[in-house]
């Protein structure tokens, strides 16, 4: 394998009272990759997720995304990370319920300087590709928790970041909606190439991506 | 990046939209404090306004009188010099030379009597007459004040025309008093000027000085200031070369100084109403960070960064305070109008002729400045109680704001 995209060496952290969320994870994943990371509860899989994405500092260990270490204490350098490397999905779709649809696919593109055309014309094109082309000026209440999703799906891929990284995506939708989202990113990924972190716990979704990952106890066991 | 700020305005607008009941009483908060400081200045710039014209209509404000200044201990006599300095300062139009002395009739009336040469007396002082005319240059001729004259002629039978003897006393080398005489004669008694005019009787400077005034010098220099606007700056001027001036300039000082401390006086009240609003905008700002924690959380997840987020909040604070102060302003002039309307006739109902005059004068005065100080004030205040909870939301954890619940 050439230069991964992501790699992280020994990852951890750790929490006041003990608890190793994560502990020493080894982790290379390629470009264009779609990697499912399967676990129970408390495994440490939002926590690697947090990381990866520059939300959360490690306590020890290193990411690199393209080969270059992330400094976790250059605060503008983390910012601009969130900014053009990651796009993150949640499971609680967290769309800002004040903008219409094509606002919260817009929204990150606003702190990254793009003037409102070229971010309007994105948000278009993005939600037609998810499928809600006829739902831009929607409010977030007016639609349902998969159209959400796909707006949130949306919103993740507009500044063109490299890395996906969601964290139980479907973790609030019923099975039928779920597999829709699963094939969607499945579709994201063949078409656009974009790699994809996705965590879940259930393990027929899981087999959407290329490869699992199982965590358990902060370790990557598979 | 101004579009952007742009954008975090309009973003302000609709968040705060969500909250309209809230944020209408935290506008209304800053408005009628805005409101209060707006209609207390108004009133009190009205009141300086109207004392002001008062003052300029009803006396002589032209007109300064130049006397002996101290300077430190020593006193500044009116010499000839200082005289022609003064009378050439910029803006006076016309100055004289004065000497005073007190003099007594033979029914013991006393009479100030003030030496000034006829041509100053016609350029300076534009007496107008009630009877008779000036005097002329280098006789014994003298002028009499209206209240002056009035007094003499009801208790000593004074006439124009007829001589009038004026009795002054002095002391010989052993501090005796002796008493020397002179006859004049009262050739025009002025219309009532208002001032301290009424009561003096006018004379040539020589005549004067020929009678042992004006010893140690004049006793002042009356200036003719060239307009109502240049009447400061000449009396600036006169202090500047050492000299005390007087004038009914003084009493529009007194005012602006008495009007100073109400203004200030009544706008700290108004200000500390301006004040519960600001804290209103905080209050509401910090629960408005609270409840959108998550929002914000998202925001710093999707690339905001703590400045992003600061520049946010503060922005919906500034338009909190914009809308807030044009509120206030226009509550503030709906204030002036309403008392403008209905105050003038009120008072001139309740305390009769002497307040006719408000009938059709304005009572509070509405000025831009005062407008745009009442806004940019809003806007100022509103963004200082949203630092604090501008700050705070800049320094939220990202994962913990995105997994509350809120
Ligand atoms: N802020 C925190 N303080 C203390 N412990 C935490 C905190 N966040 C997560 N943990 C702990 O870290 C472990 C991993 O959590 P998490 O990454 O959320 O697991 P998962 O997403 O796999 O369910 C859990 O044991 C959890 O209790
Ligand atoms: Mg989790």
């Amino acid at each position: 394998m050439s230069i991964p995209l992501l790699e992280t060496r020994a990852l951890s952290r750790h929490y006041p009272g003990g608890v190793r969320a994560l502990d020493e994870v080894d982790l290379r994943i390629g470009k264009g990759e779609f990697v499912a990371i399967v676990g129970r509860s408390g495994s440490g899989k939002s926590t690697f997720l947090n990381i990866v994405g520059g939300l959360d500092a490690p306590s020890g260990g290193s990411v690199s995304i393209h080969g270059r270490m992330l400094d976790y204490s250059d605060r503008r350098a983390l910012i601009a990370f969130r900014r053009q490397m990651v796009g993150f999905v949640f499971q609680q779709f967290n769309l800002i319920p004040s903008l219409t649809a094509s606002e919260n696919v817009e929204y990150p593109l606003l702190f990254n300087y793009r003037p409102p055309a070229e971010r309007q014309e994105k948000a278009r094109q993005l939600l037609a590709m998810v499928g809600l082309g006829d739902r831009a000026s929607h409010y977030p209440g007016q639609l349902s928790g998969g159209e959400q999703q796909r707006v949130a799906i949306a919103r993740a891929l507009v500044a063109d970041s490299p890395l996906i990284l969601a964290d139980e995506p479907t973790g609030n939708l019923d099975s039928q909606t779920s597999e829709g989202i699963f094939s969607l990113l499945q579709r994201l990924n063949r078409e656009r190439q974009v790699t994809l972190l996705v965590v879940t716990h259930e393990r027929e979704l899981a087999s959407y991506a290329d490869r699992t990952v199982e965590m358990r106890d902060g370790r990557v066991v598979a | 990046m101004n579009s952007r700020l742009a954008e975090f305005f309009q973003l302000a607008v609709r968040q705060l939209f969500r909250r309209k009941f809230r944020v209408i009483l935290t506008i209304a908060g800053i408005a009628i404090g805005v409101a209060a400081l707006v209609g207390t200045v108004a009133l009190g710039e009205g009141i300086r306004t109207q004392a002001v014209d008062a003052i300029r209509t009803q006396s002589d404000l032209t007109l300064i009188e130049a006397l002996p200044g101290a300077q430190g201990n020593i006193l500044q006599l009116v010499t000839p010099t200082r005289a022609a300095a003064a009378g050439a300062l910029p803006g006076v139009k016309a100055s004289a030379p004065v000497v005073r002395g007190t003099f007594a009739t033979r029914g013991q009336t006393y009479v100030q009597v003030v030496g000034v040469p006829a041509d100053g007396l016609e350029d300076v002082l534009h007496p107008t007459y009630l009877r008779g005319s000036g005097f002329l240059s280098g006789s014994n001729e003298v002028v009499l004040g209206a209240a002056l004259g009035e007094k003499l002629q009801r208790y000593e039978g004074v006439r124009i025309g007829d001589p009038l003897i004026l009795i002054r006393r002095s002391y010989d080398a052993q501090g005796r008093p002796f008493d020397e005489e002179t006859t004049v004669i009262p050739v025009g008694v002025m219309e009532e000027r208002g001032d301290a005019f009424d009561q003096v009787l006018l004379m040539d400077l020589d005549l004067a000085i020929g009678l042992g005034e004006g010893e140690s010098g004049y006793s002042g220099l009356l200036i003719r200031a060239e307009g109502p606007d240049r009447v400061f700056s000449v009396a600036e001027g006169v202090r500047g070369i050492g000299l005390s001036p007087r004038g009914s300039f003084e009493q529009i000082e007194a005012v602006n100084r008495m009007m100073d401390m109400v203004v200030i006086f009544l706008g700290i009240f108004a200000g500390l109403s301006l004040l519960v609003g600001g804290l209103m905008i905080a209050s509401t700002m910090i629960t408005s960070v609270y409840e959108r924690t998550r929002e914000i959380g998202i925001a710093m997840a999707v690339g905001a960064s703590e400045g992003d987020v600061m520049e946010m909040i503060l922005a919906e604070c500034a338009v909190l305070g914009f809308i807030g102060g044009m509120a206030g302003d226009l509550l503030g002039v709906l204030f002036a109008t309403v008392l403008n309307a209905l105050g003038g006739p009120f008072l001139a109902s309740r305390f009769g002729d002497a307040f006719a005059g408000l009938l059709d004068t304005e009572i509070a005065l509405v000025t831009w400045p005062l407008l745009t100080a009442g806004l940019l004030l809003a806007v100022g205040l509103s963004l200082l109680a949203g630092l604090y909870p501008a700050w705070k939301a800049s320094r939220l954890n990202p994962v913990e704001a995105i997994r509350s619940g809120r």
